[in-house]
């Protein structure tokens, strides 16, 4: 009886399950076994179509092998490494949309929010008779108008017309969205180069006026500030692990992203001495870190995972600071110069240089109010009210009581965001490379996935993009084991 | 006086947010503010440094319809209708399974869950180059139907629903049960209506997903007839890409459906998001 019983209700399962299962086998399970069986092969549609069927060949680890052997594929995955850069930028300003919106932004009366009206209203009134005098374009006015809608709708509104106007971008990203970005970036017709041309001519006017010396001297400051931010995160990693507050894995992985921006010193700095002093100071503080944390390792008898997301988050933070002012660096560095021959805007997406922090500017667009916001927002609707009016009775800033308060609350979601963002970008760029650089210019915008497209649906080699593939999901899996493995511990830190 | 205090803290910080929020919402919406003037200047104005149009044109937006060459009209009707016909068929399929994997006791229940969840985790690279190769056996290229079937199956829809439908009482199927009705009711007329703000949430993802997906259809889509709108878009900036106007006023159309969808049910996918999110 009960075994027949338990025959129904598989039967029912299954029924139920049925629509979906079939799908499922056809579209996903099979597939899956017959690319990783096929990477193995030398299927390629010039060798096997209707016109000449040519036997499959199997090639075991060749594909795999010429993979890693290619230059290509390095130079690929570093492109999808480098767009990642972005990922703790877009983090940071989700994290302040969502801490802008987590305040009270409905009004506590009636009176103080048609207040908030009647106070801009003669602000916005003001600003367009006084454009209109000084016979400033029609578009300032709407410019304005459209503030004092937005103001207004905010003030009686409250948090969900901002959230929905940050939101926007990145519900809408998509071809349409990023076509509309190529024409905005075109260096003829777009609005860009004709916003930043009297900016970089100001800029251009400032450094003749300065001279070749002092900005040279500021470059410096910026390399100091670099080396200053290494030192800081070197030097906060060492009071972590004296406070036992750090493992050895969290140490490993931080101090390794803490000095990965080191190593493209070489590869990216011009400047000859600034580069010199830059690379000698580097190596003096990390020998000296080093030597410090191998001295004092015996002192640390903490848990090897204790406070690893706390020092990830650093060290990444601190490597995007670096790049930044790497970057920067070596723009001060080449601007005396061309400041001589004028500097004209950049031609953005055809410029080698330029077409990947271009993306990646468009990317922070529509990424700041992303799912990332909403999660925040969410965690922050979670932080324990008690804890944070402790910190108000014992006189803390606004800043310590986020640092202290709010940041370690806000740790979980931030591990889950980032695992996410990086698991995303590992896999992603086709649509933002085919719709608007066509991987170019030189392949500088090419991500594997766009490399995956190009092996295998353009040149039709189906097992190399096969194994292109699989090795895109190793890592990815890595990740995914990553997230397991310490997301749920770093919950409990 | 301490009450005083405080309202004025509230008071001053109150105006200052509102002041930083509408500056950064400003910047935030001034690539759309520049598409919807630059969609309504003639072409003669376009790359002009003014933004705003001398000459206003609204018969752009008429235009688009008409272009040589182009077909927005049955682009814009191939990307609703396929879009509308895979959230159908997905969001039923996958309320179907999640139904058995949640409510119903049977004996390989947990080891096809845990199945499902595996393939989750597969980037979706991996199994194009074999679909591309199932679609082609089947004769389905260049078809609608190649399009929507593998579309119409997710072990994504599969597990959100079921994670939805685990949050029921047991207590009322079996009520149900007691009152004589079947499985099929119970999962009908109990279950179903429950999980609506499940199914909402599933749905617009599911929507949004296929509106604006554009691996898939590229490499499927061989004749402009059966172009949706992102194919097409690119299409139209590639071949006809100097009529800005023209292009933005097509962008600006293909935008406003989701513009739309969003403003009217942000409230679920809100909720979606962080429930889905927050529960890992």
């Amino acid at each position: 009886m009960n075994k027949k019983r338990n025959r129904i209700n598989t039967l029912k399962g299954l029924l139920f399950l049925s629509p979906n299962i079939i799908g499922f086998s056809i579209f996903t399970l099979f597939p899956l076994g017959f690319s990783l069986i096929m990477a193995f092969s030398n299927w390629n549609l010039s060798q096997h179509n209707m016109f000449t069927d040519e036997p499959l060949k199997w090639v075991l680890l060749q594909n795999f092998k010429d993979l890693l052997g290619s230059e290509d594929f390095w130079r690929y995955l570093g492109n999808t490494l480098f767009f990642m850069i972005g990922i703790p930028i877009s983090m940071a300003g989700s994290l302040g949309a969502a801490l802008l919106l987590n305040q009270d932004l409905k009004s506590p009366s009636k009176r103080a929010r048609s207040k908030g009206i009647l106070y801009v209203l003669p602000l916005i009134a003001f600003s367009s008779l006084l454009f209109l005098g000084f016979g400033m374009s029609i578009m300032v006015l709407i410019v304005t108008g459209i503030f004092g809608v937005i103001y207004i709708g905010g003030v009686s509104g409250g948090s969900t017309v901002y959230r929905t106007i940050f939101y926007t971008p990145n519900f809408t990203a998509g071809v349409a969205t990023f076509i509309l970005w190529k024409k905005i970036y075109n260096p003829q017709t777009g609005p860009l180069t004709t916003i930043t041309q009297p900016i970089l001519e100001g800029v251009n006017a400032v450094v003749l006026f300065l001279g070749k010396d002092t900005i040279y001297i500021f470059m410096y400051v910026v390399v100091v500030l670099a080396i200053g931010s290494l030192y800081w995160g070197l030097n906060t990693f060492l009071k972590w692990r004296s406070e036992k507050d750090l493992g050895y894995i969290g140490l490993i992985i931080g101090v390794s992203a803490l000095i990965l921006p080191s190593f493209f010193v070489l590869h990216w700095f011009s400047h000859p001495i600034a580069s010199q002093i830059m690379q000698i100071s580097v190596i003096a503080t990390i020998v000296y870190f080093v030597s410090q944390f191998i001295a004092k390792s015996s002192d640390c008898i903490c848990h090897p995972e204790k406070g690893m997301g706390n020092a990830i988050m650093l060290g990444l933070g601190i490597m995007a600071l670096q790049f930044l002012l790497i970057g920067l660096s070596n723009v001060l560095y080449k601007l005396p110069e061309m400041s001589l021959v004028g500097i004209s805007s950049p031609s953005w997406l055809t410029d080698y240089h330029w077409a990947k922090p271009s993306l990646m500017f468009m990317g922070f667009w529509a990424a700041i109010g992303s799912n990332s916001m909403l999660l925040y927002l969410a965690a922050l609707s979670n932080v324990s009210p008690e804890l944070s009016e402790a910190a108000d009775i014992d006189g803390a800033t606004k800043f310590q009581k986020f640092w202290n308060v709010t940041w370690p609350q806000l740790a979980p979601v931030t591990f889950f965001i980032f695992i996410m963002a990086v698991i995303n970008g590992m896999q992603g760029g086709f649509e933002v490379a085919k719709t608007m650089t066509g991987g170019g210019p030189a392949g500088s915008t090419t991500t594997l996935e766009y490399f995956i497209y190009e092996e295998g649906f353009a040149s039709g080699r189906l097992a190399f993009a096969s194994a292109i593939s699989w090795i895109l999901f190793a890592m990815i899996f890595a990740l995914t084991l990553f997230n397991w493995r310490f997301g749920n511990r770093y919950v409990n830190d | 006086m301490n009450a005083e205090n405080v309202e004025k803290k509230v008071g001053s910080g109150f105006y200052l947010n509102h002041t930083l929020l509408t500056t950064i919402s400003l910047l935030m919406a001034l690539p759309f503010l520049w598409m919807l003037l630059t969609s309504l200047k003639p072409l003669s104005e376009v790359g002009g440094s003014h933004w705003w149009p001398k000459d206003f044109k609204l018969e752009n937006y008429k235009e688009v319809f008409s272009i040589e060459n182009l077909r927005y009209g049955r682009w814009y009707f191939n990307s609703l209708f396929v879009s509308f016909c895979v959230t159908f068929l997905q969001v039923l399929t996958s309320a179907l399974a999640a139904f058995a994997f949640s409510r119903l006791e049977w004996k390989w229940r947990d080891g096809l869950f845990l199945l499902y969840l595996g393939t989750m985790m597969v980037p979706g690279l991996i199994l194009m180059i074999p679909n591309f190769q199932i679609m082609i056996k089947l004769g389905l290229m260049d078809t609608y139907l190649g399009l929507i079937i593998p579309a119409a199956f997710s072990a994504f829809g599969t597990f959100l629903l079921r994670q939805f439908m685990m949050g029921i009482p047991k207590s009322l199927d079996e009520a149900a049960e007691i009152d004589g009705a079947s499985t099929w009711q119970v999962f009908w007329q109990v279950i179903l209506p429950l999980s609506r703000p499940g199914l909402i949430t599933l749905t617009i993802f599911t929507f949004m997903g296929n509106y604006n997906s554009f691996f898939w259809p590229i490499v499927m889509l061989k004749s402009a007839d059966k172009y949706t709108l992102p194919v097409g878009l690119l299409f139209f900036e590639s071949s006809q890409g100097q009529q800005t106007n023209l292009l933005m006023a097509a962008i600006t159309m293909a935008v406003i459906p989701m513009v739309i969808l969003f403003v009217l049910m942000q409230k679920h996918l809100v909720k979606g998001i962080q429930l889905g999110g927050v529960k890992g």
